[in-house]
C-alpha cells in the first residue's frame, strides 16, 4: 500500500517543483568571481559581527504605473538569529516578519497573517535573498547571484547580477552598498521598476521587548 | 497377466498423454519470460463498495507507478550538483529510460498568471470571497487597505500580477491559492534542491518505458540503476543516493521470491529424496516420486497460467512448498510396496489404498478449497494451484506408478520396517485409550492460559512486506523534499462536470475548516484550478458588486493613490470586455501546467464524472473520515483501511468455518468409517489445531487471518496421517514408515516456507509446520482406541 501512496506523488512532484521554481521571480545565481572573493567576505564578516541591527529605512519606489514614486518610512530590525522585523510606519502601520520558515505580516490593528514559505512558490528564496542582502550575508549572496565588489570594507559597493534568463526576466540587477552596516539597496527590476531601500541611524543595539516578542514569534 | 499388463500400460499411456498435455501447455505459454506476476497490488481485494473506488486507485497506482525518483546527497553542494548531473546522464547513456530529468527544463514564469489572466474577474481565493461578501453585507469598505498594501509592501514574491492589473491584489492572492507547491524542493542551479542534515540534496527523476511490472522493464532499470551507482560509487564517493519506486519494489519482490522458490523447491527435494532413499533404499521410489511430484507442479502451473495468464510470485513461493506435500500419496504407494513384500500385486497394493488415498485427497481439497471462498485473489490462486497441483500428484499414483512399480520388494518387509514396527509396539502396548484421552485432557487443561494469550493482528502489510532498505530510502526521500501524501484520498462524483466541480468545492469548503482544527494540512484538487460555473458566476458578482459597483470612485481610489488615470481605465474596460469568458476544466487539462495534477481527474465513469482530491498531512484520519462523511457523492478511499478491516472481518469469521470445516470433514470420514472411528481418525488434527494456537499465544505470535487459513490446511493435509495409518491394516508398520516419512517431507517443505519473507507465507508455513507436525505426532494415538474398538467389535 505504502508503495502506491508514495505514488500519487511521484507524479506531482517533477512538475509542481518545476512550477515553483519558476515562481522564484527574484533571484538564482551561483559563483563570484574570484577577485572579488575577499572583499566579499571581509564585508561579510564585518556585518556578521552584529548580532543585531536597528535601522530606519526610507523606501521609494518607482513604478510604470505610478504618477509619482512611493515613499515609506519604517523601522528595521535584523536578528541573524530570528529574521527580519519590518515595520512600515508611514504613509500607513504595517509589520512584516520575515523568518526562514514564514513570513507574518501584522496589520494595524494587530491581526496576523501568517504564510508558511512552502506554500507559496518562490517565498523562501525571496526571503532567504532579502535576508541576506540585509545582513549582508556574502556567503548566501554568492550561492545566488554573480557579484562584482568594489571599495574597501569601509565603503563598499556590491552589483549583484542574475545570469539565468528566467530570472532576467524580472530582475536586472541589485545594488547593496555600505560601511560597517548596509546603507542602501536598489532592487531594479526589467519592467523598468526600481526600488531602492536607504537605511540611517544603523545601530547594533538589542531589539526592544515588543521587538523581540515579535521576533520570537518566527 | 498379459491382459492385466496391458491395462496398466494404458494407464500409464494416459498419464504420460496427460503430462504430455501439461508440459505443452506450460511451454505454450511461456514463451520468453515467465510470466511472474510481481505487482503486489494484484494480491489486494476488491473493498470498496464503489466501483470508481477500485478505478480510481487502480489509476492512481498506475500513474505513480512508472516513474522513479533519485536524490543525491553531498556535504559540498557543488559536488552534489556534479554528481546527480554524471548519475543522470550515466541511466540516459543506458537507453533504459524514456525520459532521465536532472536540470530542470526552462519554463516562461508568466505562463501560470497568463493561463488564468482572462478569467481573473471570475476568479477569487477563498479568503477574499468570504471576505468580500462579508464587506458586501457590512457594507464596509477593505479595497483601499488591499492597494496600499499593493503598493507598499517591501517584496513581493513569485506569482505577482502589475499593480496596474491587479490593484487589489486580488489576482495575487487567487494565484497563491493555487496549490502549486507543497515539497521543500527549490530550483537551484537549473535543478530541484533540497537542504537537509547539512546536505544538498538534488533530485534526479526517470520514466520507465513500460509497466514497472514488466518484468523485461525490472530487469532494464535495475541494471541501469547498479551500473550508474557503480560509477557514481568510484568517480563521487561522498555522494549518498537514495532511490524510490515502484520498479524497485517489484524488481526487489521477484528477486527474494525466486531466491525462496529456489531454496524451497532445492531443499525440499533434496531432503525428500534422502528421506525416501533412507527408507526405501532404491533408486526407483525417488525417481517415480519425482515424476509424480514434477507432473503435478507442471499440471498446476499450465492450469493457473491458462485461467490468470500469469502467475503471482507468492503463488510460486507457495507452489514450491507443495513438492513435500504433493509426495505425500505416492510414499503410500511405496510403502504399501514395501510392506507387501513378496506378495506384490501392483493393482492390489493400488485397491487397498486406493479409497484411503482418496478420502486424503478430498479432505486436502476441502482444506485448500476453504481459501478459494476467502475474497482474496492471492489466496484463490494458491488454492487453485495446489488442487490442481494435489489431483495430479494423486492421479499419477493411480495412472503411473502401477506400472512402473511391478516387481515385487527383495526386501525382507519386516527388517525393512523394523524401527516403525518397534515404536507402533510399543504405542500400542504402553499407551491405552484411556491414557490417550488423559494425555489429550492434560494437553488442553496446558492450552487454555496460551489461548488468553492471544493477539491479533490485521495490518494490510501481512500480504505486502516490502524491503526493508527500500523503505528506509523512501522514507529519507520523503522526509528530505517534505512529502506527506498518504494513500488514502477522496473519490468525487457527478452527473456532469458542473456538478462535479460544485460537489469537490462542497469538500473543500469542509476541508478548509479541517484545516483550521489541524486535521491535515492540505489537499490538491482539480477545483482549486477551476471553479463550477455556478462559484465563477458567483466571484464575478462580488466583484462587480465591491471593485466595480461604482467605477467613479474606483477611478479616484486609484488615482489618490498615485496610480495613474489609465490604470482605472484600463480595470474598467477589461471587466467588461471579459463578461463571456468563462474558465473550462478541458482547457486547463490541455495546459502543460496541469501535468503534475492531471492523475486528479478521472473523466468519464460507468455513472457519471469522477475526480479525486488528495489529502496531505493527515493527523487525525479518524476526525477526517467522519467530518466528511454526510457530504453528498464524495467517498473517502482508504484502501489499507479497507483492506485491514477485512482481515479482521474474515479473521474473526475463520474460527466459525474451522468448526464447520471440522464437522463437514467429519461427514466425509463417516461416509467410510463408523462415526466414532471419523471421531478417533479427527481427534489429533484438532487437538494439533487447538495447541497451535494455544503455542502462538505462549509465543506471543500475533494471530492473523493468515494463521487461520494455515490451521484450514493443517486440517485438510494433518488428517491424511489419520486415515494412512487407520488404512494401514496389516501393514501397518510400513504405512506408519510412510506416514512418517510424508509428515517428514511435508514438513520439510512448509518448514521452509516459515522462512518466507511474505508475511502471509510464513503465517502458513509457521502454522502448518507446528500443525502438521503435532497431528502427525499424536497420529499414532487412534491405533490405542483401534485396538478398543477391534475388540468390541
Amino acid at each position: 500500500m505504502q508503495g502506491m501512496n508514495t505514488a500519487q506523488a511521484w507524479l506531482n512532484v517533477i512538475l509542481a517543483s518545476a512550477v515553483a521554481w519558476l515562481a522564484t521571480s527574484i533571484l538564482t545565481i551561483p559563483s563570484s568571481q574570484a577577485a572579488d572573493a575577499e572583499l566579499l567576505s571581509a564585508i561579510g564578516k564585518q556585518i556578521e559581527q552584529h548580532q543585531v541591527v536597528r535601522a530606519d529605512f526610507t523606501q521609494t519606489k518607482q513604478m510604470a504605473s505610478l504618477k509619482r514614486p512611493l515613499l515609506t518610512h519604517g523601522k528595521l530590525v535584523y536578528s541573524s538569529r530570528h529574521g527580519v522585523l519590518w515595520q512600515i510606519e508611514r504613509p500607513y502601520r504595517v509589520s512584516y516578519l520575515l523568518g526562514e520558515t514564514k513570513i507574518i505580516e501584522i496589520s494595524a490593528d494587530g491581526s496576523r497573517k501568517e504564510r508558511g514559505v512552502r506554500d507559496i512558490p518562490g517565498l523562501a528564496q525571496v526571503g532567504r535573498v532579502f535576508r541576506a542582502m540585509l545582513g549582508a550575508n556574502t556567503q548566501a549572496l554568492k550561492d545566488h547571484f554573480d557579484a562584482t565588489v568594489t571599495g574597501t570594507p569601509q565603503q563598499w559597493n556590491i552589483v549583484l547580477q542574475p545570469k539565468q534568463a528566467q530570472v532576467q526576466q524580472f530582475l536586472q540587477q541589485l545594488k547593496l552598498n555600505g560601511n560597517q552596516f548596509v546603507e542602501q539597496i536598489e532592487i531594479a527590476e526589467t519592467s523598468g521598476d526600481l526600488t531602492q531601500i536607504k537605511f540611517s541611524n544603523s545601530t547594533a543595539s538589542a531589539p526592544s521587548a515588543l521587538e523581540q516578542q515579535l521576533l520570537d514569534s518566527l | 497377466m498379459r491382459f492385466k499388463l496391458d491395462a496398466l500400460h494404458l494407464r500409464a499411456l494416459l498419464w504420460l498423454i496427460l503430462a504430455l498435455t501439461a508440459v505443452l501447455a506450460c511451454a505454450s505459454q511461456m514463451t520468453g519470460r515467465f510470466p511472474l506476476q510481481t505487482n503486489l497490488l494484484a494480491l489486494l481485494p476488491t473493498t470498496e463498495r464503489n466501483p470508481v473506488a477500485e478505478q480510481a486507485v487502480n489509476k492512481l497506482a498506475e500513474a505513480a507507478g512508472n516513474r522513479v525518483v533519485f536524490l543525491l546527497g553531498n556535504e559540498d553542494a557543488p559536488a552534489a550538483f556534479a554528481a546527480a548531473r554524471a548519475f543522470a546522464a550515466q541511466l540516459r547513456s543506458t537507453g533504459n529510460f524514456r525520459h532521465v530529468l536532472a536540470d530542470i527544463p526552462p519554463l516562461d514564469p508568466k505562463q501560470i498568471s497568463a493561463f488564468f489572466q482572462p478569467y481573473r474577474y471570475n476568479l477569487l481565493s477563498d479568503a477574499d470571497r468570504v471576505q468580500l461578501a462579508n464587506e458586501l453585507f457590512k457594507q464596509q469598505h477593505s479595497l483601499p487597505d488591499r492597494l496600499q498594501t499593493k503598493l507598499y509592501a517591501p517584496f513581493r514574491f513569485g506569482l505577482t500580477m502589475s499593480a496596474a492589473a491587479d490593484p487589489f491584489g486580488l489576482t495575487d492572492d487567487w494565484l497563491a491559492s493555487l496549490p502549486l507547491k507543497n515539497l521543500q524542493l527549490e530550483p537551484h542551479n537549473g535543478m530541484l534542491v533540497s537542504r537537509s542534515n547539512g546536505k544538498t540534496w538534488v533530485f534526479v527523476s526517470a520514466d520507465l518505458p513500460d509497466s514497472a511490472y514488466n518484468g523485461d522493464v525490472q530487469h532494464q532499470v535495475a541494471t541501469a540503476v547498479d551500473m550508474a551507482e557503480h560509477v557514481l560509487k568510484t568517480h563521487h564517493p561522498d555522494t549518498i543516493l537514495l532511490r524510490a519506486g515502484t520498479v524497485f519494489y517489484a524488481d526487489a519482490a521477484r528477486a527474494s521470491a525466486e531466491q525462496e522458490v529456489h531454496r524451497i523447491s532445492v531443499v525440499s527435494l533434496v531432503g525428500m529424496l534422502l528421506l525416501l532413499y533412507l527408507v526405501f533404499r532404491s533408486i526407483r521410489p525417488l525417481v517415480l516420486g519425482l515424476l509424480s511430484v514434477g507432473f503435478g507442479i507442471t499440471a498446476a502451473i499450465a492450469v493457473t497460467l491458462a485461467l490468470y495468464g500469469e502467475i503471482h510470485l507468492i503463488t510460486l513461493v507457495f507452489g514450491a512448498s507443495l513438492i513435500g506435500e504433493a509426495i505425500d500419496y505416492a510414499i503410500q504407494y511405496f510403502a504399501a510396496h514395501l510392506g507387501a513384500g513378496a506378495d506384490w500385486e501392483p493393482m492390489k497394493g493400488l485397491r487397498r489404498i486406493g479409497a484411503g488415498l482418496t478420502v486424503a485427497l478430498i479432505t486436502s481439497l476441502m482444506g485448500y478449497g476453504a481459501l478459494a471462498l476467502a475474497p482474496f485473489p492471492a489466496l484463490s490462486q494458491i488454492a487453485l494451484f495446489a488442487l490442481v497441483g494435489l489431483t495430479s500428484a494423486w492421479l499419477s499414483v493411480f495412472l503411473l506408478l502401477p506400472a512402473l512399480l511391478r516387481t515385487p520388494n527383495r526386501r525382507n518387509p519386516e527388517t525393512a520396517v523394523a524401527l516403525p514396527r518397534k515404536i507402533l509396539l510399543k504405542w500400542q502396548h504402553r499407551i491405552s485409550a484411556k491414557a490417550s484421552l488423559l494425555a489429550t485432557g492434560l494437553l488442553l487443561v496446558l492450552a487454555i492460559p496460551g489461548w488468553s494469550q492471544l493477539k491479533a493482528n490485521d495490518d494490510v502489510h501481512l500480504l505486502i512486506a516490502r524491503s526493508t532498505d527500500l523503505v528506509s530510502q523512501e522514507e529519507a526521500i520523503r522526509r528530505i523534499i517534505g512529502f506527506d501524501n498518504s494513500s488514502q484520498f477522496f473519490l468525487v462524483e457527478g452527473q456532469d462536470t458542473e456538478q462535479l466541480l460544485q460537489n469537490e468545492e462542497a469538500l473543500h469548503e469542509k476541508l478548509n475548516q479541517l484545516i483550521q482544527q489541524e486535521t491535515l494540512t492540505g489537499y490538491q484538487g482539480m477545483a482549486s484550478f477551476v471553479p463550477s460555473r455556478q462559484r465563477q458566476a458567483d466571484n464575478r458578482s462580488l466583484w462587480s458588486n465591491t471593485v466595480f459597483a461604482d467605477e467613479k470612485q474606483l477611478s479616484s481610489m486609484l488615482e489618490e493613490a498615485g496610480l495613474r488615470d489609465e490604470v482605472a481605465i484600463e480595470q474598467i474596460t477589461a471587466f467588461k470586455a471579459s463578461a463571456d469568458n468563462r474558465l473550462e476544466l478541458a482547457s486547463w487539462l490541455e495546459q502543460p501546467l496541469s501535468t503534475p495534477f492531471r492523475h486528479l481527474w478521472l473523466g468519464k465513469t460507468d455513472q457519471g464524472y469522477a475526480a479525486i482530491v488528495l489529502p496531505q498531512g493527515i493527523k487525525h484520519l479518524e476526525h477526517l473520515r467522519q467530518a466528511t462523511a454526510g457530504l453528498p457523492h464524495v467517498t473517502f478511499v482508504d484502501k489499507a483501511g479497507s483492506v485491514s478491516t477485512l482481515f479482521e472481518h474474515y479473521r474473526q469469521w475463520s474460527s466459525l468455518w474451522l468448526l464447520g470445516a471440522i464437522g463437514l470433514i467429519f461427514l466425509v470420514l463417516s461416509m467410510r468409517y463408523h462415526w466414532q472411528q471419523s471421531l478417533i481418525i479427527l481427534m489429533p488434527t484438532v487437538l494439533a489445531m487447538v495447541l497451535t494456537l494455544s503455542l502462538f499465544g505462549y509465543l506471543h505470535i500475533a494471530l492473523t487471518l493468515f494463521n487461520m487459513m494455515g490451521l484450514m490446511l493443517v486440517l485438510g493435509v494433518g488428517v491424511n496421517y489419520a486415515i494412512f495409518l487407520r488404512e494401514g491394516g496389516i501393514h501397518a508398520a510400513a504405512t506408519l514408515a510412510g506416514v512418517l516419512l510424508s509428515a517428514g517431507t511435508t514438513l520439510l517443505s512448509f518448514g521452509m516456507l516459515a522462512f518466507s519473507s511474505m508475511p502471509a507465507l510464513s503465517s502458513f508455513g509457521l502454522t502448518l509446520l507446528i500443525g502438521i507436525a503435532v497431528s502427525a505426532f499424536l497420529a499414532p494415538m487412534l491405533l490405542s482406541f483401534d485396538r478398543q474398538l477391534d475388540q468390541k467389535a
